[in-house]
């Protein structure tokens, strides 16, 4: 009673107070490392930045010249930023898609699953830097066999190949909309992209199959629901949460190597135009995030919690 | 087989009818065929960095390249341990720098992030949806333009040219937080609720009820960020020689051109595959979870 006493705090005032230590140390390090850059990434994105030879560096404030010389003046930026966000919208929803699939085909059992998995998760490992290092290597040293015998394969691949422009016209002469046709052969062309980007999706999405209590699908079953019935009831709201994490990350991955952001940092590191390259990832930040909390607002409304 | 009498003498079939419950023999395998489609896709990388590895040179320059070994060897890799023996830093101490950097990062971040969204999940107080709302933002921005005022951050706290420069950031990451926090959620209250009714102080709620419930999760932000960590060479950060990971110098002996093409593919091999073995021992662990909820209601 006294120790209660002396802090002041009721039982639910005192429990929110240790909940705010389990976040402090996650807080702390947030602070320290990634808010100031947050903030000096504003701070540049209104400045120009000049590195004396002295060292270190100076700001000249410039107010939004930076984000109006980005959509005004400069030449590629705004195609730039339509194409990838236009990218992000064809991709995000086949991967997710996807991804949703094939882990409810690898949430079956059957033998040898574990290396299954590991095969769908491969990916993931690839896109690391040393082994994309390596791969390129590898496919330079192929290359040298190709000048010396570029003739005759060129040749050969000429006749080997399927046409796909043949079909395309194909379809045309059908008269499907060109738009249509351009999602699907889009879609299409995109096919190992898609595959190789839902690597980790898949997994979030087995960890959360795993979770649903198996008594659900044991009531399911006594009530006789069919196999559908039991998806669209049973597995699809409960992983419909997860549908959310999802997005955001595949949202967040297919960003991280955008084009804009590529353009953003050459900007930034060989022109060095410190304020533009900021002014510019400031914007398709801005962009993105309000996309994502429009789309998640959107799904959390029909989203059902357990409890 | 198993055959009954029923009371008027007919003789009835059990497990026959058992199984028609089930999706039919052809819908299953139509399934696995489109499995088996998209996997060899994935998995073909692999198969021929695994065959790269085992080629002798000539095979490596052959033209037009095949995938599948002829003569398989083991040249490659003792190529490289020489290679490996001739460098000025002992080899073992770059193994060592890689388990501290790539260990260190993988259980400080899992932990942190655990910790972190438990609250976020499952308690109420002020300033949690701004907290919340940050957590998505920070993973939005682009941190390869940031990496300046990142590296000014590091030298202000003198850690630079240290392992801290590489784990302590890596421990604040926003992924794993919000991962944590929207399979937190997923977790019945009245659980935590018992627990605290049987006289369980907060840090033992989640360390004996929240933690062992979401063993999918975090086993899945381990593997996600043993990924993160394995592939870092930390060439920013780290000066000395004998502070770099692994990575770092197997990527040097990759840079080393067509001279060192045998050594590279065993390299490329060993980067590949130690990932790959830590997924699967994981993995098989996320199956054993989640049998029972623990919940009777």
């Amino acid at each position: 009673m006294k120790r209660k006493k002396k802090h002041g705090m009721s039982l639910i005032q005192k429990r929110n107070f240790k909940g705010f230590l389990f976040i402090l140390p996650w807080l702390i390090g947030f602070i320290v490392f990634y808010a100031r850059g947050l903030v000096q990434n504003i701070q540049f994105s209104l400045n120009t930045l000049t590195v004396p030879a002295t060292g270190g560096y100076t700001l000249d404030w410039v107010g939004f010249d930076n984000y109006i010389y980005a959509f005004r003046v400069h030449g590629s930026f705004k195609q730039v930023l339509t194409s990838s966000l236009g990218n992000m919208l064809i991709d995000v929803p086949l991967i997710i898609f996807f991804s949703l699939f094939m882990a409810i085909l690898l949430n079956k059992k059957f033998k040898g699953r574990g290396i299954v998995r590991a095969i769908f998760f491969i990916p993931v490992i690839m896109g690391a830097g040393a082994i994309t290092d390596a791969l390129e290597l590898a496919r330079t040293m192929m290359n040298d066999g190709i000048n010396t015998s570029a003739g005759e394969i060129s040749d050969a691949a000429a006749a080997a190949s399927v046409s796909i422009e043949y079909f395309i016209d194909l379809f045309k002469n059908l008269s499907i909309p060109d738009k249509v046709l351009d999602y699907v052969v889009g879609a299409v062309t995109r096919v190992t992209e898609i595959i190789s980007a839902s690597g980790v999706q898949l997994i979030i999405f087995i960890a959360a199959l795993q979770s649903i209590p198996g008594s659900m699908y044991e009531v399911a079953k006594i009530e006789g629901a069919t196999a559908y019935e039991t998806f669209w009831k049973v597995t699809f709201p409960m992983v419909m949460p997860h549908i959310i994490t999802n997005f955001v990350y595949t949202v967040v991955d297919k960003f991280a190597d955008s084009e804009i952001i590529e353009l953003a940092y050459n900007t930034t590191f060989d022109n060095f135009d410190y304020g533009l390259g900021s002014a510019m990832s400031m914007v398709s930040t801005v962009i993105v995030c309000a996309i994502l909390f429009l789309v998640v607002a959107i799904i959390q409304k029909r989203t059902f919690y357990y409890n | 087989m198993k055959k009954t009498i029923s009371e008027d003498g007919r003789k009835i079939r059990y497990r026959k009818r058992q199984k028609k419950l089930n999706r039919s023999m052809a819908g299953n395998s139509l399934l696995f065929l489109l499995m088996i489609i998209c996997g060899v896709f994935m998995v073909l990388p692999l198969v021929m960095i695994v065959n790269n590895a085992l080629k002798p040179l000539d095979e490596l320059y052959q033209f037009p390249p095949k995938i599948f070994v002829r003569n398989p060897t083991l040249e490659n890799f003792s190529d490289l341990f020489v290679l490996m023996n001739t460098s000025w830093v002992p080899f073992s101490r770059y193994i060592l720098n890689t388990i501290i950097i790539t260990g260190g990062g993988m259980v400080g971040h899992v932990i942190c992030a655990s910790l972190a969204a438990y609250p976020l999940a499952k308690h109420d107080f002020p300033g949690k949806k701004v907290l919340s709302e940050m957590v998505v933002l920070s993973m939005m921005f682009s941190w390869t333009v940031t990496q300046i005022p990142q590296y000014l951050i590091i030298s202000w706290l003198h850690i630079n040219n240290t392992y801290f420069a590489l784990i302590l950031p890596a421990f604040s990451f926003g992924m794993g937080l919000y991962l944590m926090k929207q399979f937190m959620e997923q977790l019945p209250d009245s659980l935590m609720e018992s627990a605290r009714l049987d006289g369980a102080s907060e840090w033992k709620v989640f360390w004996k009820i929240i933690m062992p419930n979401v063993k999918p999760a975090w086993l899945t932000l381990a593997i996600f960020q043993f990924q993160q960590m394995w592939g870092n060479t930390g060439s920013l950060f780290l000066r000395n020689e004998e502070l770099k990971p692994l990575q770092y110098a197997l990527q040097q002996i990759t840079a080393g051109g067509t001279a060192r093409a045998g050594a590279a593919a065993a390299v490329t091999f060993i980067i590949a595959a130690v990932p790959i073995i830590f997924f699967l021992i994981c993995q098989s662990n996320v199956l054993e979870t989640m049998t029972t909820s623990g919940m009777k209601d």
